[in-house]
């Protein structure tokens, strides 16, 4: 039987991974005994669960995942996406946040108020979703799952709708009963005397058109203040609540109860409670279309996927739901079809448009072996290709994924913000506290008149008292003060800037990534597959001089001739340097011939003997040890070699035939990049693992005066740490594989080029193209953003924080006048208008390097600067 | 007292009252004193209530819940 301190004991399972052996069973059923709370704990390595027995009063399911956690093991949790309607910034975390969190499994609740989310990691073997949904709705909120895909996009934007119509319709409520509030309050003042009739303004009246107002779409205030005051948490709402609870509370007793002494039956602020409803309720209006368009980057991806695909089955066309196409089924694309999956072309030819799904302007053509991704849309021609990534596993879905975590992260700004307005809040109630003590005790007797007036109106308050002064006064400045559009001013200015690196393929992978890109001051390169194309092509051939004693070799007299046999020597090389001549003979048309033999010398070249005659190819060294005379053309050759080209002397029977140079040849747009980012302000440095000689002599080709050379692949973290500590708040650009470290150890770590796999890569920011222009669109998106976050943070705090004082009473004694609620009110809508219309200008924006006319699509090398030396 | 988890609610409902309500009964006392009406004193009673239990609540809680935190990890120890 159990004792009665054992009846409140909880019990609780929790999965562990990683446990291999009954050591980790001890070590796991030991941590778990050692905290306080734990009665029990029994671990079963087969089924990977710790089963423990605990006092909740003591301990709770998250410290003992954080235990079995710190000991080195994996607690697997499940996750649920929740679409949570009725969500205010600042404050419903505080109501939903610990609500859940106090459900036994729950072990971390994060929110997006940018697009209703609320995100829960929990035990699914302790709670269940549908506990986690039914403590949120008991909380007073609309809850429903978020789906996958389209549908669940389809669902969501039904949902938003649906809050923009319940707004809608309170603002059809608010609007017209407030205006006709307004007009009766005023109806004894000309203009409105000459034709509105006396009785309009009987407090009975406003009273009878001014309740509906508070119950009915004004009572989602209280009931949202109400449910954090009980959970000790204070928001916006309660503002609201204060304001619009003071405001009616005075009008009620003055018309009932007129000698209470509030100001008498010619101080009633039905109008004032009425106008407050009516603009806060336009400010949610406003809130709830700005998060419904910010989220609509991540809508034109979804709408990319088609939802049918037609496959290959036993050998017929049948078209099938694209969610059902397997891995190794054969897809077929017509004319106009958009593509279901990634895959890779077995038959056919096409042009491809990719550019919504990679940023790249221009069709793409895809041949036999090519590959296609899923959302790309086929031009011309027609193909069939093997689905080789399918779901969530295709680069449309690993993009859409990512963008979708950049924007449920918080950057350090927004964080900031939130504590601002979290504190805000309590300091407002202060303020009002101070401003109601100091006009009743003080500001009263010392400069009240009876010529009293609300700014901007003809409304004389002659007949107010002590009390409902100072009432007036406090609830204004609570009003006023209230940063309502700060809890979206970020988020939102956040989104679009996220959704719009997207359409460029530019994929941010957190916003603190979009807030430390704005910052970058210094931008460093890898040299190798970054600004240059990363494998060597031929860019020189020069065909040496005949010398007047030999004859030998007359046939080898033009540059085709020299690149042929250096090709033939090389045909069957695997070197990087040997497969660039063997491309470069075959680029200009040649068929070199099959050497007779092949020899590799290292770290010298290759002999060869090709159509009975000896050909040499390499380094001096080797040309020295064979006796060849170099002189004609040495001088060429360190001419290359300063350009930080590789020369290769060509030798036939003997005789010296020419030079051949290879080189890493830079990116179309490097060049133009380096120079726009010079132009932004920004330190440039290139990073190389090349001999100091070549590497500059790559960076003075785009313009880069800092080199980092020699730095071998381990140093480059250090290199960019020292640019750190030197001031720089550093940007590192690689190829995101080799580069990994440094591009972790950087501010903002950029992969470029990925392709579309980007689940893979490291860094803060993915390039999806291998255009290097991209890193300045990044940066422009970058510091758009952020400059749409201040202006955004400026509309929401700018109005109120300037009009407090106004609102205090400080020019009162001067011109005794006083803020009315309703203009505060006014201010405050004013905040979140400006806020929604100034992040709205995000979805017009193009990166200034993005506004010219589309760059080329195909990058070839260079041609090969020929030449035969004119003797 | 002791603070615990279980407890803390309750022991930061009684602080911020408490202290709402001393706020309160000095602005009464105040009002009294400096011969205001009764409809100022009681009505601006009322607001300096209403004021400082929003003060109050959000800071009070968090605080009482932080000290019960601080007195539970202990016994870890024992």
């Amino acid at each position: 039987m159990a004792t009665k301190h054992d009846q409140h004991l909880k019990e609780a399972t929790i999965p562990v991974a990683g446990m291999t052996c009954a050591a980790c069973v001890r070590k796991v059923e030991k941590a778990l005994h050692g905290m306080p709370g734990v009665h029990g704990a029994t671990v079963n390595l087969a089924a990977g669960k710790a089963g423990v027995s605990y006092d909740p009063a003591l301990c709770d399911v998250p410290a003992m995942c954080d235990q079995i956690e710190k000991i080195g093991y994996d607690v697997p949790a499940a996750r649920i996406e929740l679409l949570v309607l009725g969500m205010t910034p600042g404050h419903c975390e505080h109501v939903i946040g610990p609500a859940v969190k106090a459900l036994s499994g729950v072990r971390d609740v994060q929110f997006n108020f940018a697009t209703d989310t609320v995100t829960v990691e929990y035990l699914d073997s302790v709670a269940s979703a549908a506990d986690i949904k039914n403590t949120i709705r008991s909380l007073g909120y609309e809850v429903h799952d978020k789906g996958e895909g389209e549908a669940g996009l389809d669902r969501e934007r039904q949902l938003r709708q649906a809050e923009l119509r319940r707004q809608a319709i309170n603002m059809l409520v608010a609007w017209p009963l407030a205006s006709i509030v307004m007009l009766c309050t005023f109806s004894g003042y000309a203009p409105l005397s000459s034709f509105m009739p006396s009785w309009a303004d009987d407090k009975p009246l406003l009273f009878a058109l001014t309740t509906p107002l508070v119950l009915g779409p004004g009572r989602q205030f209280f009931v949202h203040s109400w449910n954090g005051l009980i959970r000790g948490v204070t928001d916006m709402n309660l503002l609201y609540a204060t304001g619009i609870g003071a405001a009616y509370g005075i009008a009620v007793i003055n018309t009932f109860f007129q000698d209470a002494g509030f100001g008498g039956e010619r101080v009633t602020f039905y109008e004032a409670a009425a106008l407050l409803i009516a603009f806060i309720v336009l400010g949610r209006y406003l809130e709830a279309l700005t998060r419904g368009r910010t989220s609509e980057a991540i809508r034109k991806l979804m709408k990319l996927r088609p939802r049918r695909a037609t496959v290959l089955r036993n050998g017929i066309e049948t078209e099938i739901p694209a969610d059902e196409v397997r891995v190794g089924d054969i897809v077929v694309i017509k004319p106009g079809d958009a593509i279901p999956v990634d895959g890779v072309i077995v038959d056919g030819y096409s042009s491809v448009d990719e550019s919504m799904v990679t940023g790249e302007s221009l069709p793409v053509e895809k041949r036999v072996g090519d590959e296609v991704i899923a959302g790309a849309i086929n031009k011309m021609g027609a193909f069939r290709f093997e689905a080789r990534r399918v779901g969530a596993d295709t680069a449309l879905a690993q993009i859409i994924r990512l963008v979708e975590e950049a924007q449920t992260t918080k950057a350090p700004i927004q964080a900031l913000a939130d504590r601002v307005a979290g504190n805000f809040i309590l300091g407002v109630h202060a303020l009002a506290l101070t401003v109601f003590l100091f006009w009743f005790f003080a500001g009263y007797s010392l400069w009240f008149t009876t010529d009293t007036r609300l700014i901007l109106t003809p409304y004389k308050l002659s007949e107010l008292e002590v009390f409902g002064f100072a009432l007036l006064v406090s609830v204004s400045v609570l009003i006023i003060s209230c940063p309502c559009a700060v809890g979206l001013a970020t988020p939102a200015a956040m989104m679009a800037g996220t959704g719009k690196g997207a359409e460029f393929g530019i994929l941010f992978k957190g916003a603190d990534a979009v807030e430390s890109s704005s910052r970058v001051n210094t931008v460093v390169f890898d040299k190798t597959g970054t600004l240059t194309r990363g494998e060597p092509s031929v860019t020189d051939v020069i065909v040496a001089p005949p010398p007047p004693s030999e004859t030998s070799r007359r046939d080898v007299s033009t540059v085709d001739d020299v690149l042929a046999l250096a090709a033939a020597a090389e045909k069957h090389s695997e070197h990087p340097l040997g497969e660039a001549i063997v491309r470069g003979a075959s680029d200009r048309g040649l068929d070199p011939p099959d050497p007779q033999t092949f020899d590799s010398v290292p770290g010298q070249g290759v002999v060869a003997k090709i159509d009975g005659r000896d050909v040499l190819l390499g380094n001096r060294k080797l040309m020295a040890e064979r006796s060849i005379d170099i002189a004609l053309l040495a001088s060429e050759a360190e001419r290359l070699e300063s350009e930080g080209k590789t020369a290769m002397f060509v030798a036939v029977d003997g005789a010296l035939a020419g030079v051949v140079a290879v080189a890493d040849t830079l990116k179309e747009t490097s060049a133009q990049a380096v120079r726009e980012l010079r132009k932004m302000g920004l330190e440039i440095v290139m990073m190389s693992g090349d001999n100091r000689r070549t590497a500059e002599a790559i960076a003075a080709q785009v313009g880069i005066t800092r080199v980092l050379a020699e730095v071998l692949p381990g140093g480059k973290a250090a290199e960019v740490r020292r640019l750190q500590e030197e001031g720089g708040v550093v940007a590192m650009v690689g190829d995101g594989v080799n580069d990994a470290p440094a591009l972790a150890q950087a501010d903002v770590g950029m992969a470029i080029g990925s392709g579309t796999d980007v689940a893979k890569e490291t860094g803060s920011v993915i390039l999806i193209r291998d255009d290097i222009l991209d890193v300045v669109a990044k940066i422009q998106i970058a510091r758009q953003t952020m400059r749409l976050v201040r202006q955004n943070l400026f509309w929401a705090f700018g109005y109120n924080a300037a009009t407090i004082p106004l609102a205090a009473g400080i020019a009162y004694p001067l011109i005794h006048q006083i803020v009315s609620p309703e203009l505060a009110a006014l201010l405050m809508a004013t905040s979140s208008f400006s806020v929604t219309m100034n992040t709205l200008r995000m979805r017009g924006y193009r990166p200034p390097i993005k506004r010219g006319p589309p760059t080329t699509q195909t990058q070839r090398a260079p041609e090969p600067q020929l030449a035969e030396a004119a003797r | 007292m002791k603070i615990t988890h279980a407890n803390a609610g309750r022991i930061a409902a009684v602080l911020y009252t408490g202290g709402s309500l001393l706020a309160t009964l000095v602005f009464f006392t105040a009002a009294t004193i400096g011969d205001y009406g009764w409809v100022a004193r009681l009505g601006g009673a009322g607001w300096i209530f209403v004021l400082a239990m929003i003060i109050l609540m959000p800071t009070v809680t968090p605080w009482v819940r932080e000290r019960a935190g601080e007195q539970v990890t202990p016994a870890a120890h024992h």
